[in-house]
Parts: C-alpha cells; structure tokens; sequence
C-alpha cells in the first residue's frame, strides 16, 4: 500500500514538473498593442540587411542559385544540432510571402514564429530585440521587396527536437533576465551609432562575446572574445584593438571593415569573418566609420 | 599485482606520450612552416600595394608588377605545401582542402590567375578593379579552407 502511495505520489510529483515544464517554456503570447505608424524606409532596410550580414546564414544551399538572395537553406552547424535558416525573400509557400510586419516583429524580438513556436537563438533575436522597432520594420519592409524564390524545407537535426524547441523558452527567461547595458550619453552621435550597429542588427557579440555553460552571453565580458560557436577554434576579443597594435586608428579599422584582404588586413577573413567583411564593405563609409570609433574605445 | 602493475605502467605511457603528441602540436613545422610563411609574404605585398590603393603611396606600375609577381610565385609555391598528412600540428589549414582537393585547386589557381592580371597593370585607373579583384580570389579560398584566427 505505501509503495503505491509513493508511486503515485512519484507520479503526481513529475507530471508536476512537467507541467510547470510546459507553462514556464510557454511562448509568450504577441504583444496586442498596433504596430506604430510607420513608413518603411527601404534604403534604411538595406543598411540594416548588411548591417546583420544576414545573407551569411541564409544564403541558399544551391551554388546555381542566385547568391545574392536570402533564400535559406544552407545548413548552419551549431553545438546543438544543425539548422537550415528560414528563406528570406517574399516566397509565399517557403519564405516570408505571408508573413505580417507583426510577424517578422515578434521573431526578430521575441523569438517567435508565426505559428507561435519559439526559434532557436542560433536565430540571433538575443540581439535583434534590441533593435528599434523602426528599424525592423524597414528591414521587414527590404525583405518583402526582394525577388521571391522558392527554397526546399528542411528541418532541423536537433535531437528531442519538440522538448528542446520548449526548453528555449527557459533558456529566453533566464538569457534575457539581464536588461540590455545603457548607451553611455557623454558620448558622440557617432560613437553611440557604432554601438547600436555592433550590439543590435550587427550581434556581433554572439560570436565575440564567451557564453555560459548554459550558453547565455556573459554580459560583463561583452566582445571579450571566446570558443567559436561552431566549436572551430576561438573567437578574437574586440578589446584593446589599438594598444594591442591590430589597427593604427578607428579609420584603420573601417577601412579593414570595408576591404579587408584586398589592402593587405589579414585577420579579419576567417572562422567565417571573411563572408561577415563582404557584408559589412556594403555598409555607408559613414556607418564604417561609426562601428570602427566604437571597437576601438573598448578598452 | 603483476597485472596491476603491467596496466598502470601502460597507462603511464599512454598518457606520457600523449602529452608528448600535445606539446610536438604546439610546434610549426614542415609544410605547414613553409606555407606560413609563403603567406605571410603574400600578406607583406598586399600591404604595399594597399598602401597604394589607400592613397599613402604613390602608385607605381613597377612596384605594382614586382609585388603582384611576388603574390604569384608564392602562390605557386604554397600549391606544393599542402601534402597529404600535413594537416596535423599547428595549423590554420581546414580539413576541406584535403576533402576537397579540386575545389582548393581551383581557388588557388583563381587566386594566382588574379595575381597576374595584376602584373599587366600599367595606369592607376585598373588597378584598383584588379587588386579588388585578387583580394577578393583570397577571400573565397579563406571562407572555405582557413580556420579562424586565434585557436
């Protein structure tokens, strides 16, 4: 008789633990508030497409495909499993085609698909919550003017794939538990550019900054450099980029930024920095110039 | 006890040399040494000719000719320092170059192709495409077949 009070008590006690599982992993539901009055600004949403070199992740898998285009579905190895990135161009079956500006919002901030599940942070939304809105919608507004293509769909290899997708929600309330570091005011406009680009559509700091062994971002040793996320070799840290010679000054570095091997800037073009330049070469000069003055007064 | 003391001195050696294999890692040497410094080279030219194309050297068809001529032969060469093996050891040389013998070929050769172009060069005006050019041919091989940088 106690023994099958103890197991039932056992069973009660995990089908608990399941449930508080399941509620505390929940996605959270779309913020119901309007999107604000808004109108898309397409040469900004290119800024902010290059900005997040988002073609590095979502390029295609086929080579005769148009390289150009986000139409997704090369696979991205991560410690955790392998991913094909969602198609980016309007395609209305495989891409973007039926997606709404709140849509795109909530998985670039919050994670979310559409059909309310939550993304895998190899997604980098950590960083893109912190972007503007404005901004995301610009870019929203960018994407949707792209040529459509359709792309094969895959699915990612991720072992428990269903419990694990779940177990991001805890991972999102504990990573995002920490609010984003202030803007230090005293500084310029430039500087404070540079910082947005860097922090937010850049994330940058998903490779350069060392995670956790919960792999949450360690915020004090933002940039600090770390293990490369793809488990290949280490990431360098972005601190100390004059005193420790790499660059001359912040115009040395933007112009590493924009040309990388072609003027003789060695070390800016591997464990995957070399597709992330071609990028960031697309960039406004003026943008460069932000970014570079922000690396450099990382002390 | 005699067994006991066979496993542990066979354990001893194992570990003894497999600290042995860590530190010869640390090393740089043989092909791996040679190509280093081919490329290191590589490197010292496109910083020249950078110079140039940044605007804090005159430009100079003939500098522009011997460098890229430098890029060229050390290209050649290094195509002769990645024999099978010699991905072991200190080495920023990925797995794919052995995997994907024609496709390593291939970049090396565009990238040399490039480096040439280069040499025809005679006024300032085709310099810059050229050059932009080249440094895009080592891009390409270093997406694909170069680890990242501090491991």
């Amino acid at each position: 008789m106690t023994r099958r009070r103890a197991a039932a008590a056992a069973a009660s006690l995990l089908g608990l633990a399941a449930a508080g599982f399941w509620l505390a992993s929940a996605p959270d539901r779309p913020a119901p508030q309007p999107l604000p009055a808004h109108r898309a600004d397409l040469a900004n949403g290119r800024i902010l497409f290059f900005a997040g070199s988002c073609l590095h992740c979502h390029r295609p898998a086929d080579v005769r495909a148009d390289r150009e285009l986000p139409s997704g579905g090369a696979p991205f190895k991560t410690p955790v499993g392998t991913f094909f990135p969602q198609n980016l161009t309007p395609d209305p079956d495989t891409g973007l085609g039926r997606w709404s500006a709140r849509d795109f919002l909530n998985a670039m901030t919050g994670g979310v698909s559409p059909q309310g599940r939550h993304y895998f942070p190899a997604f980098p939304y950590g960083s893109f919550r912190l972007m503007k809105t404005e901004d995301v919608l610009d870019l929203y507004a960018y994407l949707m003017n792209l040529k459509p293509v359709r792309s094969p769909e895959r699915r990612a290899t991720v072992p428990l794939l269903p419990v694990a997708r779940r177990a991001v929600g805890l991972w999102k309330r504990l990573a995002f538990r920490q609010d984003p570091a202030a803007l230090e005011a005293s500084r310029s406009a430039t500087w404070q550019r540079g910082a947005y680009l860097v922090t937010a559509p850049g994330h940058c700091g998903e490779c350069h900054t060392p995670r956790n062994l919960l792999m949450i971002p360690i915020a004090s040793r933002a940039l600090a450099g770390g293990r490369h996320p793809a488990g290949e070799g280490r990431v360098p840290s972005l601190h100390g980029l004059l005193a420790r010679h790499r660059y001359k000054d912040a115009a040395d570095l933007a112009l590493a930024l924009e040309f990388g091997e072609t003027y003789g800037y060695d070390k800016i073009s591997s464990g995957g920095m070399g597709q992330i330049q071609s990028n960031l070469a697309r960039l406004p000069g003026s943008d460069l110039q932000a970014i570079a003055e922000y690396l450099v007064s990382l002390h | 006890m005699k067994t006991k003391n066979a496993l542990l001195l066979a354990a001893a050696l194992a570990l003894g040399s497999l600290a042995l294999a860590q530190t010869h890692e640390k090393k740089m040497t043989g092909p791996a040494k040679e190509r280093h410094e081919a490329m290191e080279q590589v490197n010292d030219a496109m910083k020249v000719l950078g110079g140039m194309a940044k605007g804090q050297r005159k430009f100079d068809p003939a500098v522009v000719k011997a460098e890229a001529s430098t890029i060229q032969e050390r290209l050649e060469k290094a195509a002769t320092l990645f024999p099978p093996g010699s991905d072991e050891g200190e080495t920023k040389a990925r797995p794919e170059i052995w995997s994907d013998r024609p496709g390593f070929e291939k970049a090396l050769k565009d990238a040399q192709g490039a480096s040439r172009s280069l040499q025809a060069v005679t006024d300032e005006a085709a310099f810059r495409p050229a050059l932009g050019a080249l440094g895009k041919s080592c891009k390409e091989c270093h997406d694909r077949y170069r680890m990242s940088d501090e491991h």
